[in-house]
């Protein structure tokens, strides 16, 4: 992922560009991964409860805040949905692609890989030892999963040092998770 | 209407519930990245970059970070933010 780069693209767009056709394959699969936003396990991570014992304010919030973050999220991925349909041949490699897109887009950008993050990480059960794994014995569902979300996290880990005045500092080496 | 022999207690808020502050509390994840947690602590309560990635840290390592104290709405606010940039965020009454 060396030639990976997120950097602005004049003063209104940003550019991903050096996409390699692994990560082509991974953002094209965003979609289909958030569309497994609502399911159980997935849902109870992205909408979280605010206590931990009032059941009254609990449902509240569920029935009041809930719906509006899931608007907020649902409206991140149809964006990066939209920007996505303009991937094309990277202008100084072909072998690679390229997306550009409205500066306003980045949180919506962040807001979708961090979710898609999160998605398959509940939905298969991926544990803080599991994202330690660098070398799978087995390459199941699980394995899968954990590639994806390093490979996106790694694309976020360019959106932050872009928003953060940082992109200068982009090195190759993957960003450790919390 | 309460049956006969029942009597309805009306639970209000006392005024020294009113007064005690709430904790906005995050918990370790380990799929969030560190930069982007501490990045939005930073767009949330505007705090200097060296704080945001001290409370991050606090996180990781201890397991959850006391990152916001005060009145019962704010906290709640904060909770809706934090929970907007998807990190695992709750809120509780102080015990001091």
């Amino acid at each position: 992922m060396i030639d990976l780069r997120v950097q602005p693209d004049g003063a209104k767009r940003i550019r991903i560009s050096g996409i390699e056709p692994y990560m082509v394959n991974c953002l094209l699969s965003l979609l289909e991964t958030l569309e497994q936003a609502d399911s159980s396990p997935a849902r109870e991570r992205l909408y979280p409860n605010p206590t931990r014992h009032d059941d009254n304010a609990n449902a509240e919030w569920q029935q009041l805040v809930a719906p509006e973050l899931r608007h907020l999220f649902v409206t991140a991925s149809e964006t990066v949905a939209r920007d996505l349909t303009g991937l094309q041949p990277d202008t100084h490699n072909p072998a690679l692609s390229e997306v550009a897109f409205p500066t306003e887009h980045v949180n919506a950008w962040m807001s979708a890989l961090n979710q898609a993050r999160l998605v398959l990480a509940e939905t298969v059960g991926i544990t803080e030892e599991d994202m330690n794994v660098s070398n799978f014995k087995v390459l199941d569902k699980k394995a899968f999963a954990v590639v994806k979300i390093h490979l996106l996290g790694h694309l976020l880990q360019l959106f932050v040092e872009l928003v953060s005045g940082e992109s200068e500092k982009f090195t190759d080496e993957p960003e450790a998770s919390l | 209407m309460p049956e006969p022999g029942t009597i309805d207690l009306e639970v209000t808020r006392t005024k020294e519930d009113l007064n005690v502050p709430w904790n906005v509390i995050v918990y370790n994840d380990p799929i969030n990245l560190m930069s982007y947690v501490a990045m939005a602590f930073q767009r949330v309560f505007g705090y200097p970059r060296e704080k945001a990635e001290r409370l991050m840290l606090e996180v990781h390592h201890q397991g959850r970070s006391l990152v916001w104290s005060g009145g019962r709405e704010q906290a709640e606010f904060y909770v809706h933010q934090l929970q907007s940039y998807q990190l695992l965020t709750q809120m509780e009454k102080s015990s001091t």
